[in-house]
């Protein structure tokens, strides 16, 4: 967001207030004032912190963000002659009115009428058929980061581009391993980015990662609800200040694990922050070896990971972006943890 | 008396017939607007997006608080959705509610934190999403109006408007003594002066009338303000001419009409003093009070300028300079304490055309001296002289 302070306004203030510091002194002793610093008493007795006032209508949006934290879409599963795994998903992209901030109405882009998209999950090795339909006025794609041919990367010039009313099935073999994202690869691709169309996309090693006790999924993301290619609020999964109004319930010594994707637009950076812990993390979730032990990762857009951690002492811990202006705007949260 | 009744009715017929001639037209538009309304008259009147409009009337700081009037200009109700301080979403609560009707305010509650001296943006984003974004330059703890910023507030009005038009009346008895040209002169420079005072409060209004709700429409106010006191003052000299009354009289009352206008433009400058002073903009500094005293010394002696000639009381100078200068303490207060640019720009478009008249009628003063055919120059160095005189002493105080 800009600060909307004009420069001239703050040098024009600045010029009088040196003035008047120069006859301060002989007009509040004839004014009767004599205070000679006057400064506005700090008053820490009750702790205020950024939050937003209400809270969005989950049910008319259609989806609620501590349902997507762990609705992972394993699609219509079957085996196929040569024992291949063939996982089919019906996705839709469609035009749709979402409350992004309790009171705000933001004529969004969604996939399955959801923001995030539909979280695709499935193990390296299988076969992914996805059915994408286009009821929007617009045209889109989904563009998969993942290695399949040219012909199924959903971008322009390609057969999966696809018109309004019209229909594409994406085929290719889920590899490699990691959390990825898919997204919508139209022009102008910022816009369609920003006004909703993305989803993270899970591919399991075979034999799957380590079992732990908790998954989450977490997609970084923000809104520009008026249009001036800057976001106003940010979020993960898509609601600022969610995980505030209801923290995440875990237990103490609870083994979780937080696929951490981010797709946020316009901003060059974002980030995760963990209070009173540390974590270990798997850039792109492509090894199963940890890259860094840490309390905060930055990521681009696009970039993703993998979050291991568990707490050791019952407590509210918060967790946000380390881009402060983000959390006060809406992207923090709280893991409640329970003995 | 049959000849009269039968003229009385033909009379009444006649009257009869204007009147529905004069409500047939009214009555088909009235037709018109509903058969308009009904069937929207073949146009697509829903407007594609949302037409919002915000006016911030009011910021008030208080410790640990800041206060947001905002007035609903829209053709329709606003909600307000989030408050954003400083690029943080802030809780807050309202007065009225988050949804304003149209022309109503609500007033913005935020428990916040603010420092002394340091700048705030503050944005307003309603359930469209439209932003309304109000910046605090500096942030300062509004006056709460007590007596003791009564009392500031009224010596500021004091020094500004008071203090130097009775300084500029001090001059009378030594400009008594001038010859009749050297008055003429000292009338073209009330004339000068008053015409740099009428552009200054055009100027104020016009900005003023900037920060108005757009339905109460700014600018036509500063023309029924203006042109309305133009021509209600010519009116009332014109009767006083007609009256009979004598030429001393006459110029007399013609004092009074500058003190006027000069009261009213005191108001303004009051009305700007005290909001500035309330919302930190400004610091009222020794230079700055200087400033206004050197160049309203100028507005008492356009007051007297009309009646040199002549022996008004003591009474008479005290009053002019009262209605010059007062204004100037009313001003601050309202500004400071109830700030309303609508009104703001009423009072200053009067002041405008007060002052405009004023120069009308000092014109009309200076024709008919017999002494102004032999000295055509000293008409235009007087003239000048004002202005020059208000605008270099403004450089002071702009």
């Amino acid at each position: 967001m800009k600060q909307s302070l004009s420069r001239r306004d703050f040098l024009r203030a600045g010029a009088l207030t040196l003035l008047g510091t120069a006859g301060a002194a002989i007009l509040q002793r004839a004014s009767g004032k004599a205070q000679a610093t006057p400064t506005h008493p700090m008053n820490h007795s009750n702790d205020a912190m950024a939050m937003a006032v209400g809270e969005v209508d989950h049910t008319k949006n259609g989806f609620n963000p501590s349902d997507i934290l762990t609705d992972f879409d394993y699609g219509k599963t079957s085996i196929l002659e040569n024992g291949q795994t063939l996982r089919e998903y019906d996705i839709y992209a469609i035009n749709k009115e979402i409350e992004v901030a309790p009171g705000i109405v933001y004529p969004a882009w969604t996939y399955n009428g959801r923001i995030p998209g539909p979280t695709i999950r499935c193990t390296e090795g299988d076969l992914i058929r996805i059915h994408f339909r286009n009821g929007s006025s617009h045209p889109h794609s989904m563009h998969f980061h993942g290695i399949h041919s040219a012909q199924m990367d959903g971008v322009p010039g390609t057969p999966g581009m696809i018109n309004p009313g019209e229909s594409f099935t994406y085929e290719f073999e889920a590899e490699p391993f990691g959390v990825h994202l898919y997204h919508c690869h139209a022009a102008p691709l910022a816009r369609h980015i920003a006004k909703g169309l993305y989803g993270a996309f899970i591919i399991d090693p075979k034999g799957g990662r380590p079992p732990v006790d908790r998954e989450f999924v977490m997609v970084m993301s923000g809104f520009d609800v008026d249009f001036d290619d800057e976001n106003d609020f940010y979020a993960v999964n898509a609601i600022p200040f969610h995980y505030q109004l209801h923290p995440i319930q875990i237990k103490v010594g609870e083994k979780v694990r937080i696929y951490l994707v981010n797709t946020l637009e316009f901003d060059l950076i974002n980030s995760f922050h963990l209070h009173a812990n540390f974590f270990h993390y798997y850039p792109t979730g492509t090894s199963l070896t940890p890259s860094e032990y840490t309390d905060t990762i930055m990521q681009t857009q696009a970039q993703r990971g993998i979050l291991e951690f568990s707490y050791k002492y019952p407590g509210s811990y918060m967790f946000h972006a380390h881009n402060t202006e983000f959390a006060e705007l809406g992207w923090t949260g709280n893991f409640e943890v329970v003995p | 008396m049959a000849e009269r009744t039968a003229a009385t009715s033909g009379e009444k017929q006649q009257n009869w017939s204007t009147a529905i001639w004069l409500a047939l037209p009214l009555v088909i538009l009235g037709g018109i607007i509903a058969l308009f309304l009904a069937t929207g008259g073949g146009l697509e009147l829903t407007s594609p997006a949302p037409v919002e409009a915000l006016t911030i009337e009011r910021v008030r700081l208080y410790p640990g608080r800041i206060e947001i009037t905002a007035r609903n200009a829209s053709p329709k109700a606003v909600t307000i959705a989030q408050v954003i301080v400083n690029n943080a979403v802030w809780p807050y609560t309202t007065s009225n509610g988050a949804t304003i009707p149209r022309m109503r305010t609500t007033t913005i509650y935020l428990d916040y934190h603010w420092s002394y001296g340091e700048a705030y943006a503050i944005r307003l984003f309603t359930s469209s999403g439209i932003p309304f974004d109000v910046s605090i330059p500096v942030a300062f703890e509004t006056p709460k109006p007590d007596a003791k910023t009564l009392l500031s507030f009224t010596l500021i009005g004091f020094y500004v408007g008071v203090i130097p038009v009775y300084l500029g009346l001090f001059w009378f008895p030594a400009l008594r003594q001038l010859g009749r040209r050297w008055m003429i002169f000292l009338l073209a420079v009330t004339a000068g002066l008053l015409v740099f005072l009428g552009l200054d409060t055009l100027t104020e209004a016009l900005e003023q009338a900037a920060a108005t709700p757009r339905p109460l429409q700014g600018n036509g106010l500063i023309g029924i303000g203006a042109i309305g006191t133009f021509f209600l003052l010519d009116v009332i000299s014109k009767r006083q001419a007609a009256g009979g009354r004598s030429e001393a009289s006459q110029r007399l009352s013609l004092a009074y009409m500058i003190a006027t206008g000069i009261g009213l433009h005191n108001l303004g400058e009051g009305l700007a003093i005290g909001a500035a002073y309330n919302v930190g903009e400004i610091a009222l500094g020794a230079f700055l009070v200087v400033g206004f005293i050197i160049q309203n010394i100028t507005e008492g002696l356009g007051i007297i300028a009309p009646v040199l000639r002549d022996r008004p009381g003591i009474r008479h100078l005290a009053l002019m300079g009262l209605i010059g200068g007062a204004p100037a303490i009313i001003g601050a207060w309202m500004g400071g304490f109830a700030p309303s640019p609508t009104l703001a720009v009423l009072f200053l478009a009067i002041g405008a055309g007060a002052v405009f008249e004023v120069v009308y009628e000092i014109a009309k003063l200076i024709q008919k001296d017999a002494a102004y055919k032999s000295a055509p120059l000293t008409v235009f160095s007087g003239v000048m002289t004002g202005m020059l005189i208000l605008w270099v002493t403004g450089l002071l105080i702009k």
